[in-house]
């Protein structure tokens, strides 16, 4: 079998940088992050002070490494409804043009999601009770691929409702099944 | 249900038709088969513990049963094609119907176990893509399953009206069978990779799991002919009952490997006709499946570790909207080359599974070895669990020494092995389909090979630890095959670039 000659450097595409998207979501989304965070990490505070107490009780004094652990679990659990809402507000952007949708988001892990209109499948917005005190919504854009949905979180409610109109009329005027 | 709707294949009032008369035989027996393990169980079990146990009538009754369950289906299921839909009605009590309209058919799967192919039926599959749901005919004769087959296929494949389909009932024969194009037939010769796929180990698991259950009931297995026949067998030097224990199960695996390979495989025909490609493969079960072409997007080769050493690989296709996953073996293990040659044939563009691929860099080689090291401490810390908890003495801390001793240079090895397999290109020739091709290795190596129009998206992900080194994740999101394909570690620059040249235009509001 003979293959065509091989060329001496593989193809590879010029390399290109990625400018951030335009937009940044509602500053209000700072504060919902902040107490959608803290209510579980208060749960878990609660639940670790427990173990400890009920550890005291039972078998006397605990070790001073078990007392260590719990200390730096205490102050994980508090640091993170601090640090991580205004990180992923600063992180979080989108944008949205004429051909395609862009979302940046993430905190420590951070994932840059573009996928064309035209293959877009629905557009769906969501609003959760906590949200909603917030008058914030989260709109996700779903593709033909189980690992292409696009969401940008947190919203203002109103724009959020433009937005789905928005995107509802341009995906609408495509054709074709997506895929 | 007007009668211009009937179904050319039968002049019926309505096109309306049964399941094929043979059912009646089929499904008594399919039905007895299921009911026969637990009704003799039952029936024997009851009877030899006490002596009133299950009446002996009851057994007649029993087969009664079961031949009124077989021919229920027969006489509650019908099934026509339209000119727009393939309708099937089913159910005794509640009636369902389900339809395909026949533009959107996508596959026609016929399988027929061996009791089918004692009686020529045939089960026939048909699905839309739209669902994971198949409407299944389960079973027509094997010639009416294929005259079916040839029908929805022709008609799917559009809004072009077939010759054969003007004229309305005079489609009696159905399109002739266009000529098809044979891809690939069985070599015997391929026989020699059975025994290096591992796929079947997880059978011969199941099949031992099976042993184990009944082990307890087998009378000499128990405590003292255990220790006994250990004390026996050490007797012997223990280098040779170990040996021993090798060969024959090395033996065992081959031949189930091979018995495995010659039932699956058996009489393997893939050809290329009508728009789809056409797999067909079998000893007592044949299965003959079809993928259509318009919806393949792409092949992936996996060449797994044991099969790689001796030059074998897998060859499957990415289709969107076939059953669940999209992911169609389309060879059994064979050659190399035979995979790269009928996956060339299947993308009509050649050298795409030989294309050579750009390395991602040291930073990205850098991570390979980091990633396998902190695997092989990972097993080393393990490793000093049964030390700490289980107070081995004659192991003690050497157990964790070597397995960290052995695991580093393993791991290094691994790493490197999957760097050097790890890349990406964009072959694009002009005037022909561009493709991304992307290779990587972990315990096998896979070359996947996807259309970059059937891209519908991108993700770059970078972890903090990416960020710090420049590189990222690239994945490309499609609706074909798993739903991505993952261009693992790559600098971001170039991932961006790659996007942007895969699909011109998505990217192009944002770089710069």
């Amino acid at each position: 079998m003979t293959q065509a000659p091989a060329p001496a450097t593989p193809p590879s595409p010029t390399p290109a940088t990625l400018r951030e998207p335009a937009h940044q979501v509602s500053p209000r989304a700072v504060g919902f992050w902040r107490v959608a965070a803290l209510i579980p990490s208060v749960v878990l505070a609660l639940l670790l002070a427990a173990g400890y107490v009920a550890w005291w009780l039972s078998a006397g004094t605990p070790p001073w490494w078990a007392t260590a652990l719990g200390v730096l679990g205490l102050v994980a659990l508090a640091a993170y409804p601090v640090v991580m809402p205004p990180v992923r507000y600063r992180v979080h952007r989108w944008e949205v043009t004429d051909t395609a949708v862009h979302t940046r988001s993430g905190w420590v892990t951070i994932s840059s999601r573009i996928a064309p209109l035209s293959r877009v499948q629905t557009v769906d917005s969501r609003q959760g009770a906590l949200m909603r005190m917030f008058r914030l919504a989260s709109l996700t854009v779903t593709t033909a691929s189980a690992a292409g949905p696009i969401t940008i979180d947190c919203l203002d409610a109103e724009q959020a409702r433009e937005l789905v109109a928005t995107l509802t009329a341009i995906t609408g005027a495509s054709e074709g099944d997506a895929t | 249900m007007s009668p211009d709707e009937g179904l050319p294949l039968d002049p019926d009032a309505g096109g309306w038709q049964r399941l094929d008369p043979r059912n009646l035989l089929l499904d008594p027996v399919k039905t007895l088969g299921q009911f026969l393990v637990p009704a003799l169980i039952a029936f024997v079990g009851l009877s030899s513990r006490r002596d009133d146990g299950m009446p002996s009538w009851m057994l007649p009754l029993l087969v009664l049963g079961a031949v009124a369950f077989g021919v229920l289906p027969w006489l509650t299921t019908s099934w026509r094609v339209t000119d727009t839909q393939f309708q099937k009605r089913s159910g005794l009590l509640s009636r369902t119907t389900s339809t395909a309209p026949l533009d959107r058919v996508r596959s026609v799967d016929l399988e027929s176990s061996l009791l089918h192919r004692v009686l020529g039926l045939a089960k026939v599959q048909i699905g839309t893509g739209v669902d994971d749901d198949r409407i299944t005919l389960d079973a027509i004769s094997q010639e009416r399953a294929g005259e079916l087959r040839a029908l929805l296929l022709a008609r799917r494949q559009g809004v072009a009206p077939l010759p054969e389909a003007v004229d309305g009932e005079s489609v009696v024969a159905v399109p002739p069978p266009a000529p098809e194009t044979p891809l690939a037939a069985i070599d015997w010769s391929w026989l020699r990779f059975a025994p290096f796929s591992l796929a079947r180990l997880v059978l011969l698991a199941g099949f031992v799991g099976l042993l184990a259950q009944f082990a307890d009931d087998l009378p000499f297995l128990d405590q003292e002919h255990l220790s006994s026949g250990w004390r026996w067998a050490t007797s012997f030097a223990i280098w040779l009952v170990v040996l021993i224990v090798l060969v024959v199960g090395l033996l065992g695996w081959v031949v189930v490997a091979v018995t495995g390979y010659v039932v699956q495989w058996w009489d393997m025909r893939l050809t290329r006709g009508q728009g789809s490609l056409h797999l067909t493969a079998g000893l007592f079960t044949t299965r003959s499946i079809s993928v259509e072409e318009t919806r393949v997007r792409g092949v992936e080769m996996r060449e797994p570790l044991l099969l790689r050493a001796v030059g074998g690989g897998e060859l499957s296709t990415l289709a969107t909207g076939v059953g669940s996953e999209g992911v169609t073996r389309i060879l059994p293990p064979c050659p190399r080359e035979v995979c790269v040659s009928v996956g060339d044939e299947v993308l009509a563009e050649p050298g795409r599974l030989t294309a050579p691929l750009a390395p991602h860099g040291p930073a990205a080689r850098r991570r390979s070895h980091v990633r396998e090291a902190r695997g092989a401490l990972v097993l080393a810390a393990l490793a000093v669990l049964p030390v700490v908890l289980a107070d081995v003495s004659w192991l003690g801390w050497w157990l964790p020494a070597l397995v960290l001793v052995a695991g580093l240079p393993v791991g290094a090895a691994i790493a490197e092995a999957s760097y050097r397999h790890l890349g990406h290109s964009l072959v694009a020739d002009p005037g022909t389909a561009s493709h991304l091709v992307v290779g990587h290795a972990e315990a096998a190596r896979v070359r996947t090979v996807l259309e970059a129009d059937g891209i519908i998206g991108w993700v770059v992900t970078e972890t903090w630890f990416q960020r710090r080194v420049g590189l990222a994740d690239l994945v490309a999101t499609t609706a074909a095959g798993a739903e991505k394909v993952v261009v693992r570690d790559v600098p971001r620059d170039r991932a961006i670039g790659l996007a942007d040249a895969a699909t011109p235009g998505v990217l192009s509001a944002w770089t710069t």
